[in-house]
C-alpha cells in the first residue's frame, strides 16, 4: 500500500516538494528493504549451538556497519570462544542522556531438516509469512536493530545519546552466554541507562485485533532439571517388571496431571487490571474477580482454560526431552527426562525441585538440576528470581504513542514474561531492562522453537517501522 | 521320546561315572586348556567389537593368528566377509577323515553396546575378581568363542584328526548392525560353512539355581526377534507456553499401556514337553504351578504365579518391552517428536504384522505410529518377513554324547530340549536347511543373567567347566 502511494506520487511531476510524510514512506520502503536483506542473510547462516555459528552472523553484521562508515572502534567482535563472538556496535550521541542499549540474539533453536516443510535455514517468502529457523526468534528483531542503525549512519541522525547495540550467543542454548560474558567482561562496553531487548512477540490478536502491547518488566525464572532412574538392565528376551523407561514414563504420566497453584503478583495484578479494560463479557468480569481478595475459585477455573492466562498465573514445567537404554536388544540401564520449567518471580529453582519430587512420588526417579553451563547438580539454587524493574516513563510513553499511530487502539501493558530472555543477565548487571517485539502474533500460532517457525510479512514491516520510530524517538533531543 | 531321553540319562548313570573317572587322568591337559582358554577370553574381551566403536575384524584377525601359528594351513584359515572393513568373520576348518559330513561351531564375536559410565569396571577390560570374570561379552559370548578356538588348538595339538571336518564360524553382527556375518556366509561363501548340522554356542545350557545347576538346555528351537519402532510428532513449541498435547506424554501414555499389557499364555511342542520335565525336578509349590499350566484349560493362579519368574514367563508368551527412548531437540523446546523402541521375542508360529497389530490394539491411540526396524536397523511400514521355524529333529549323534558328557560334568541333570527367548543366528543356518542346536557347557545362575546389561559376568569355576565339556563333546561327536 505504502508502495503504491509514493509511485502515485512520484509521477505527478508537479510536486515540487517533497513533504515530511513522503520522505518518510520513501525512507520506510528503503527501510524495509535493507531490514529484508539482512533478515534473509541471518536466516541463512546456521547459529544453532550444534553446528552453527554465531561469529559468521556477528562478522556479517560487523562488516555491514564498517562498510557504512561505523569507526573501527565502534564495530568491536568479542567473546569467549571462537564460534561464539558477540558483536557490540556504537552509535555516537551528543551526550545528553546516558546511553540506551539495544539487545538481541543471534543464536537460533535446533531445526532438524527432516522436522520442517521448508528448509529451516532459507528465509522462505510464502502465502504471505517469512519461515525459516528465527523468523519470529529473533532474527527479526536483529535484523530490524542493524537495519535503523544504518539507515541513521547514513542519514547523519545524531541521538541525544549513545545507542549501543549487542548482538549476542547462547541465549537458547550453550554455556557462552553473550550479555552475561559481557556484563562479566566488558561492563563499560554495554553500561546503559536502560536496555530494549526485542527479544519477544508481544501482540497477541484478540478476535483479529491488536488491543494490547506486552511490555515486559519481569520475567518468569527459567530452570533445566534431569529425571533420571538407573537399574541392572539385562537381556530384553527375559523383561522383568522393574523397567528403567517404564519407572520414567510412569512418573511422566502421573506428573501431566500436575498442576502448580494460581498466583498473581505486582506486575501481573497491573496487568489484568489494564486488561480488563480491553476485554468485555465474561472475561473481563473474570479478570476482575480474580483480582479480588480471596478470588473466586469459579472465574479462575474459566480465567484459565485460556493458555496465555494460565501460564500468566502458574509455574508451569513440562518434559521436554526423553532419552533411554543402550541397545535394542537390552533392558535399559538408565532412562532420562529433562523437564523444563517456568517459575513465577519470589519462588526458587529448589522450592520448585521439591514440588517435583512430591509430584512424581517415586524415590527411584532422581530428580536434579541443569545449571546454565550444562552441570548436573544435586540441588538447585534456593534464591528466587529478581524484583520487576520499575517501569520508565520515558520508555513507557514514546512506544505507547508510536504503537497507536500503527495500531490505533493499542494499549502498552507492563507484562511478566513467560519465556526467559538475556533480560536477567542485563538486570544482574544493573541496567534495568524492558522486553518486547513489536509483532502481532496469533495466540494458536505459536512456533518459536517449534517447526516451520514464521512471521507474517506484514507483521515483520510493521515492527520494523515502530523499532525505526521508537529508537528516533528514545533518543531525540 | 519324552519318557525316552529320561530314560537314557538314568541309563547313563553308571557310564558318566566311568567317563568322569576317565577325564580325571586328562587333568593336567584340562588345566592347560583352561589357561589358554583364559588368555583367549581375555584378549577377545578387550577387543572391542560393538557395532558403535568396535572392529570385529581385528578380533577376527587375532584369533587367526592364533591357528595360524598353531601350524594350521593358512588356506584353512579364512577371512571373509562384505564390503565392511570392521565386520570380517573368521572362518577355520579341522580336515576329519571325512567319514561323515562337517559339523559347523557357531560364535559371534560382536557384543553389545557397553557404556564405561554404567558400569563398575571398564567394559572392554578384562576382570577377574571375587569368582567371576567381568567384561562386555563374558556371558554373550566371548567365553564360548574362546573356548571353541581353545579345543581346535589343543586337538591340532594333540593331533586328534576327527571323522569329520570341524568348521568354526566366528562371526559379526549377531547383536544387530549391518552385516550379519551368518547371513554373508550362507549367501556369498556357502562352500566355506556348508555343515550336516551346527552347534551354535550362543547361549548358557546349563541353568543353575542359587548355584546349583539344576538342567542342561538342548536350544531346540528360539522364539523370533522383533523391534518395533514407536512415535509420536508434534507441533512442538516454545516450552514456556505448554500445552495439554505433547509428544512425550502420549509415547508415555502408550508405554504404560504397553507395561500393563501381557500376551496370551501359550505352549508349543517345545516349551510343553519342557515344562513336563522341569515339574518333576522343581520344588513342590513350583511343580504344582507348572502341572497346574500343563492342565487343559490351564489353572489361572498357577499361570500368574510362574509369569513372575522372568525366565518361566519368556518361555510361556510372546514378551515385548520398551528398550530404548528418545525424544526432544532442545531443554527449553516442546518435543517435536518422542521416539521408543519396543523389543519383542515372539513364539514360533506368530508373525511379526501380528504383533504389530497386538501393539496398535494394546496402545489404542492413533497418534502414536508403530512400525517395524528390520535387524539392518532400519525403520520401515513393511513387515521385513523374518519368519520363525520349526524345531529340526533331535538328532542321535548329537543328543546322546550329549547326555553323557553331561552326565560326567554335572551328575544327575537332565538334558532338555528347550526353547530360547534370546534370538540367535540359529534363524539363518535352520533356513539353509543346517540343523542348528544350542549346546554351550557355561552354567549361569536364572537370577544373575547380565548379558547385554551392566557389569555382564560369568563364574571363573563355570567358565573352566564350560570349557573341559566343549572339548569333550567336540571329541565324542567328531570320534570316529
Amino acid at each position: 500500500m505504502m508502495v503504491s502511494f509514493w509511485r502515485s506520487v512520484a509521477t505527478v511531476s508537479v510536486v515540487l516538494a517533497t513533504t515530511a510524510v513522503h520522505a518518510d514512506a520513501a525512507s520506510q520502503e528503503a527501510s524495509n528493504r535493507l531490514a529484508r536483506e539482512i533478515y534473509a542473510q541471518l536466516i541463512e547462516i546456521n547459529t544453532t549451538d550444534s553446528v552453527g555459528n554465531v561469529t559468521t552472523a556477528a562478522e556479517a553484521m560487523a562488516k555491514r556497519f564498517r562498510a557504512a562508515g561505523f569507526p573501527a572502534a565502534d564495530v568491536q567482535l568479542l567473546g569467549p570462544r571462537e564460534n561464539k563472538k558477540n558483536l557490540v556496535v556504537r552509535l555516537r550521541g551528543s551526550g545528553a542522556h546516558k546511553p540506551v542499549l539495544l539487545l538481541g540474539h543471534l543464536d537460533v533453536v535446533e531445526a532438524p531438516r527432516e522436522d520442517w516443510a521448508t528448509d529451516p535455514f532459507r528465509l522462505v517468502e510464502k502465502d504471505g509469512y517469512f519461515y525459516g529457523r528465527g523468523t519470529i526468534d529473533m532474527k527479526n528483531g536483529d535484523a530490524i536493530m542493524v537495519a535503523t542503525l544504518l539507515q541513521m549512519k547514513q542519514e547523519g541522525y545524531q541521538p541525544s545519546r549513545d545507542l549501543i547495540l549487542a548482538l549476542t550467543a547462547d541465549e537458547e542454548a550453550g554455556t557462552a552466554n553473550g550479555v552475561q560474558w559481557l556484563f562479566r567482561n566488558h561492563p563499560e562496553l554495554v553500561a546503559a541507562e536502560f536496555a530494549i531487548n526485542l527479544d519477544d512477540w508481544s501482540i497477541p490478536m484478540v478476535n483479529g485485533k491488536a488491543l494490547v502491547l506486552n511490555l515486559d518488566a519481569t520475567e518468569k525464572l527459567y530452570a533445566d532439571y534431569q529425571l533420571a532412574v538407573t537399574n541392572p538392565g539385562g537381556h530384553s528376551s527375559e523383561p522383568v517388571a522393574d523397567n528403567a523407561i517404564y519407572t520414567l514414563t510412569t512418573g511422566l504420566n502421573r506428573f501431566a496431571a500436575y498442576e502448580f497453584p494460581f498466583e498473581l503478583n505486582a506486575v501481573t495484578r497491573a496487568y489484568y487490571q489494564r486488561r480488563a479494560t480491553v476485554e468485555t463479557g465474561q472475561r473481563a468480569a473474570d479478570m476482575r474477580a480474580v483480582l479480588e481478595e480471596s478470588p473466586d475459585p469459579q472465574a479462575i477455573r474459566r480465567l484459565t482454560q485460556n493458555a496465555q492466562d494460565r501460564w500468566i498465573t502458574h509455574t508451569t514445567c513440562i518434559p521436554t526431552r526423553l532419552a533411554a537404554g543402550h541397545a535394542n536388544n537390552a533392558l535399559p540401564q538408565r532412562a532420562e527426562a529433562v523437564i523444563n520449567c517456568r517459575i513465577l518471580p519470589g519462588h526458587s529453582p529448589e522450592e520448585v525441585r521439591q514440588q517435583l519430587i512430591t509430584a512424581l512420588a517415586n524415590p527411584q526417579i532422581q530428580v536434579r538440576y541443569i545449571a546454565a553451563d550444562g552441570k548436573v547438580l544435586p540441588t538447585a539454587p534456593a534464591a528466587g528470581a529478581l524484583p520487576p524493574a520499575r517501569v520508565l516513563p520515558e520508555v513507557l510513553d514514546p512506544l505507547q504513542k508510536i504503537a497507536q499511530q500503527i495500531w490505533p487502539q493499542i494499549a502498552v501493558i507492563p507484562f511478566m514474561a513467560i519465556g526467559a530472555s538475556d533480560a536477567v543477565y542485563a538486570m544482574a548487571g544493573g541496567v534495568p531492562t524492558y522486553t518486547f517485539g513489536a509483532v502481532t502474533y496469533n495466540p494458536d500460532d505459536a512456533r518459536a522453537h517449534g517447526r516451520d517457525e514464521r512471521l507474517a510479512v506484514d507483521a515483520f514491516y510493521k515492527e520494523n517501522e515502530l523499532v525505526n520510530r521508537y529508537l528516533r524517538a528514545i533518543t531525540a533531543h | 521320546m519324552r519318557l525316552g531321553n529320561l530314560t537314557v540319562c538314568a541309563a547313563l548313570a553308571l557310564g558318566a561315572w566311568a567317563a568322569g573317572n576317565a577325564a580325571a587322568g586328562d587333568s593336567a591337559a584340562d588345566t592347560a586348556s583352561n589357561r589358554l582358554a583364559r588368555e583367549i577370553f581375555r584378549e577377545l574381551t578387550e577387543i572391542n567389537t560393538s557395532d558403535s566403536l568396535g572392529s570385529v575384524t581385528a578380533a577376527s584377525e587375532a584369533m587367526a593368528r592364533r591357528f595360524r601359528n598353531a601350524g594350521f594351513p593358512a588356506a584353512d584359515v579364512v577371512i571373509a566377509g562384505g564390503p565392511n572393513e570392521k565386520k570380517k568373520n573368521l572362518v577355520v576348518r579341522v580336515h576329519g577323515s571325512g567319514q561323515h559330513k562337517p559339523v559347523l561351531l557357531l560364535g559371534h564375536l560382536d557384543v553389545v553396546e557397553a557404556r564405561r559410565e554404567d558400569w563398575t569396571t571398564d567394559p572392554y577390560r578384562f576382570v577377574e575378581r571375587d569368582g567371576y570374570f567381568y567384561g562386555r561379552g563374558a556371558s554373550d559370548t566371548k567365553e564360548n568363542d574362546a573356548i571353541m578356538v581353545a579345543a581346535l588348538l589343543r586337538m591340532k595339538q594333540e593331533g586328534f584328526r576327527p571323522d569329520r571336518d570341524i568348521i568354526l564360524a566366528l562371526t559379526a553382527d549377531e547383536e544387530g548392525g549391518c552385516c550379519n556375518g551368518v547371513d554373508w556366509l550362507l549367501k556369498n561363501r556357502r562352500e566355506l560353512i556348508d555343515a550336516d548340522f551346527v552347534i551354535n554356542t550362543d547361549g548358557w545350557s546349563v541353568r543353575s539355581e542359587k548355584g546349583v545347576p539344576i538342567m542342561f538346555e538342548l536350544g531346540a528351537t528360539e522364539k523370533l526377534y522383533g523391534d518395533y519402532y514407536l512415535s509420536v510428532i508434534n507441533r512442538g513449541g516454545h516450552s514456556s507456553e505448554p500445552r495439554a498435547d505433547n509428544a512425550i506424554y502420549e509415547l508415555s501414555q502408550a508405554l504404560l499401556n504397553l507395561s500393563k499389557y501381557q500376551f496370551p499364555f501359550e505352549l508349543n511342542n517345545v516349551s510343553r514337553p519342557y515344562f513336563e520335565r522341569l515339574a518333576a525336578l522343581a520344588a513342590p509349590q513350583r511343580a504344582a504351578d507348572i502341572r497346574g499350566i500343563l492342565q487343559t484349560p490351564p489353572d489361572a493362579a498357577a499361570v500368574a504365579r510362574l509369569s513372575r519368574e522372568p525366565s518361566d514367563n519368556a518361555v510361556m508368551r510372546t514378551n515385548c518391552v520398551a528398550t530404548m527412548l528418545g525424544g526432544g531437540h532442545a531443554p527449553n523446546a516442546l518435543p517435536q517428536a518422542a521416539h521408543a523402541i519396543v523389543n519383542c521375542r515372539i513364539l514360533p508360529g506368530h508373525s511379526l504384522q501380528e504383533v504389530r497389530e497386538q501393539l496398535i490394539k494394546v496402545i489404542n491411540d492413533p497418534q502414536v505410529s508403530v512400525r517395524f526396524v528390520t535387524y539392518a536397523g532400519k525403520v520401515t511400514e513393511q513387515d521385513p518377513g523374518y519368519r520363525s521355524f520349526a524345531p529340526p529333529p533331535l538328532r542321535p549323534e548329537v543328543l546322546e554324547p550329549l547326555d553323557r558328557i553331561v552326565a560326567s560334568l554335572w551328575p544327575h541333570i537332565p538334558v532338555f530340549p528347550s526353547m530360547s527367548a534370546g534370538a540367535s543366528d540359529a534363524i539363518y543356518t535352520n533356513a539353509a536347511g543346517m540343523p542348528t542346536y544350542g549346546i554351550s557347557g557355561i552354567a549361569i545362575d536364572v537370577d544373575d543373567v547380565r548379558a547385554h546389561g551392566r557389569d555382564e559376568r560369568v563364574g571363573v569355576a563355570a567358565f573352566y567347566t564350560g570349557n573341559t565339556f566343549f572339548y569333550r563333546y567336540l571329541k565324542a561327536i567328531a570320534s570316529p
